[in-house]
């Protein structure tokens, strides 16, 4: 049991922090509900990151490392599916970025206007459909998230992966939900502490009122028992693991992000106020693979197995 | 990062285990019912604790210049995990081995733990903390028990309550007022049997024996009983309280119980249900929460790294967990709390006391956000 990265795992992230600070990322300044970011995009392709988990003397705890590490950022690209649930998959089988649906091949799905793969669970079967981004229609959402839907399936490259790939993509799916509303989680609550730290009202500072004060210090404790229980979820990998990680989070967000938009009052309802940039990413993957009770359940049968 | 066990690790957990196999009676539960200040399980824990002691389990984490065995933090809370998951049969004990001895280590003249920590070693000591008054409670430092000057030593009156296990403690921890202010408290270590002590048991929903009103009239204690200067009892107050908040892994025995109850509703039936499913998931996701939460200071002590304010958001996600379970058991086997299941009620009994004990769960959240959030103090009034 160790808490604290190893030297591996230290220079990792610094690397990524280097590549990070040489993109020059800024909190987007014009009003915008997605702010995609091709540069980030293409550059986290070139370089290996999202493909870690496939390395030799790695894991898929890397992998959650990096994307906590990247959902922190106001601006967002493709990244926990591709290294995450796409490490599944040998190198190069399947080409990023991805796109991940329950359901549907035709519903609204995250990043699939960018998306060379969109995967499948169909209940039975787990599909892997070649995306061409012609048929794709954008989705207007509040959802920070560029979003898209398939116009339609003819013509398209379809291929079944089998029954038995359902089990690790739905895992691998609730690891990636958890790992990355860690790092969305602690910057969104980041952006409120600076609000309350400098906002007055009476006289004070927001963030000397006790009623805000312990609705924040609650928020931290949501946050930090997210990432430590992505992370234990990310170094064993298990079923158990991975599906408490994803129910505790998904039954966390609803009132963590009503928490942090109600300190900002007004002025977090607006675009130019970043806030909604994690608070409405943590609200789109809030209903993702069914949501917390389907995860809660699954957290019930992995664990007291032969249960459900 | 990484997150297993090591094979010694396991076998020091199976080698707890396996104690507390052999050396619990079969009327385990229903000793355990009562709680740690209980009659019957302060008497069992005498014996069981001077078991741990011949085992080399009970203070092993202590330096080894004490006593102890230099132990790892992590073997300490595999042994706490183990022990408190099973009733705790350390009974009131546990506060000696966890921070009353610690802060001794630490605070005390040589006299003093020639004289205090042997019994504590040898497992047959009890003591008791008189920390909280009829009008300090959360806000401590305004305690008003007096100790007044005298020749030779201090003459203290007053009164505190929810004094746990004062009722058959041979030793109170007792902090007391000297002068105005937090540099005006005093930690005097007081001899239960001295004239002009009264114990009074509270009746309470968390078990017998556990909460108490201690009355002081004209009770005179030696200046050589007094630990630390006049001055110093805050800093020693804070380290003692680093080490109770987390010092009990209430999310093991939360852990334990929700397990004992999927079987029982496995074994009728009842777990078929996807709503049952949904709420135990949910509540299993608030106690591995409090766990990863509680390993994550453990890691912090394992590391040398100094205390920090973790331990309070820590203490509050257990309080949440342990909440969840009771109230998840209630909802699906209230029959455990009408004489089906000793333990489940233990639980119960322990899980409502979580976020009262060693400061509010509001108190852990006010320090949270001061020292972890860095938010202003409530005082502020501007520039």
């Amino acid at each position: 049991m160790d808490f604290e990265p190893n030297d591996d795992q230290t220079a990792i992230l610094d690397g990524l922090d280097q590549m990070l600070a040489g993109l020059r990322i800024q909190t987007p300044k014009e009003g915008e509900t997605v702010v995609f970011a091709a540069a980030l995009d293409a550059e986290l392709a070139a370089s290996g990151f999202l493909d870690i988990g496939r390395e030799a003397g790695f894991s898929i705890l890397e992998s959650a490392l990096i994307a906590e590490r990247l959902a922190r950022l106001p601006v967002t690209a493709e990244t926990s599916s591709s290294a995450i649930v796409g490490q599944m998959f040998r190198a190069g089988e399947m080409e990023r970025p991805l796109a991940l649906l329950q359901g549907s091949p035709l519903a609204p799905a995250r990043f699939l206007p960018q998306a060379r793969s969109l995967l499948v669970d169909i209940g039975n079967d787990l599909l892997h459909i070649i995306v061409d981004p012609a048929r794709v229609e954008p989705v207007e959402s509040l959802f920070a998230y560029p979003y898209g839907r398939l116009a339609g399936l003819d013509g398209l490259e379809t291929r079944s992966l089998g029954k038995e790939m359902l089990a690790p993509f739905r895992r691998r799916w609730r690891l990636a939900i958890a790992a990355e509303s860690a790092g969305l989680m602690r910057s969104a609550l980041d952006t409120v502490l600076e609000h309350v730290k400098t906002r007055q009202q009476f006289g004070r500072p927001l963030g000397a009122f006790q009623a805000v004060q312990h609705r924040l210090a609650m928020a931290s404790g949501t946050m930090n028992a997210t990432y430590w229980l992505a992370m234990r979820a990310a170094w064993s990998d298990s079923e158990s693991d991975c599906a408490v990680a994803a129910t505790y989070v998904q039954d966390a967000i609803p009132i963590f992000t009503y928490d942090l938009h109600q300190f900002c009052g007004a002025m977090g309802l607006t675009l130019e106020f970043p806030l909604h940039y994690w608070t409405y990413r943590l609200k789109a993957l809030l209903g993702e693979l069914g949501g917390s009770s389907a995860q809660a359940r699954m957290a019930s049968a992995s664990t007291w197995s032969e249960a459900a | 990062m990484e997150f297993g066990w090591s094979d010694e690790e396991k076998a020091y957990r199976a080698r707890v285990r396996d104690i507390l196999d052999r050396s619990l009676p079969e009327d385990w539960d229903h000793i355990a019912v009562h709680g740690p200040g209980s009659g019957l399980q302060t008497a069992f824990s005498r014996d069981f604790c001077k078991l741990l002691a011949e085992e080399g389990l009970l203070i092993p984490h202590w330096p080894a210049s004490f006593g102890g065995a230099d132990g790892k933090s992590w073997d300490h809370f595999i042994l706490g995990e183990e022990i408190w998951a099973a009733g705790e049969p350390r009974g009131p004990q546990y506060m000696n081995v966890n921070w009353i001895g610690p802060v001794l280590m630490r605070y005390a003249t040589a006299e003093q733990q020639a004289k205090y920590l042997p019994p504590i070693i040898a497992g047959d000591v009890i003591w008791c903390q008189g920390f909280s008054e009829p009008s300090s409670g959360s806000d401590l430092a305004s305690l008003r028990t007096k100790a007044e000057r005298t020749e030779g030593g201090y003459i203290v009156n007053g009164a505190k309550v929810w004094t746990s296990y004062a009722g058959l403690a041979d030793q109170c921890f007792l902090l007391t007022r000297t002068s105005a202010g937090k540099s005006g408290i005093a930690i005097l270590l007081v001899d239960m049997k001295s004239p002009g002590i009264s114990v009074k048991q509270i009746p309470a929903l968390i078990g017998e024996g556990d909460i108490h009103e201690l009355f002081f009239t004209d009770v005179l204690v030696p200046e050589e009983n007094r630990l630390g200067a006049e001055g110093q009892a805050w800093e020693i107050i804070s380290y003692a309280l680093q080490n109770e908040r987390i010092g009990i892994p209430r999310y093991e025995f939360a852990r334990r119980i929700l397990d004992r109850a999927i079987a029982k509703l496995k074994a009728e039936g009842r777990f078929d249900d996807p709503v049952v499913q949904d709420r135990a998931g949910r509540v299993l996701a608030k106690c591995e929460a409090a766990r990863m939460m509680v390993y994550r200071v453990v890691d912090e002590r394992a590391h040398n790294a100094p205390a920090s304010a973790f331990g309070n958001l820590a203490r509050f996600t257990v309080v949440q967990a342990d909440h969840a379970v009771s109230d998840f058991m209630l909802e699906y086997m209230p029959e455990g709390m009408l004489g089906a299941d000793p333990m489940q009620q233990a639980h119960h009994q322990r899980a409502i006391a979580a976020g009262i004990a060693s400061g509010a769960a509001e108190i852990q959240l006010n320090l949270a956000a001061r020292r972890h959030l860095e938010l202003p103090s409530e005082t502020y009034r501007g520039l």
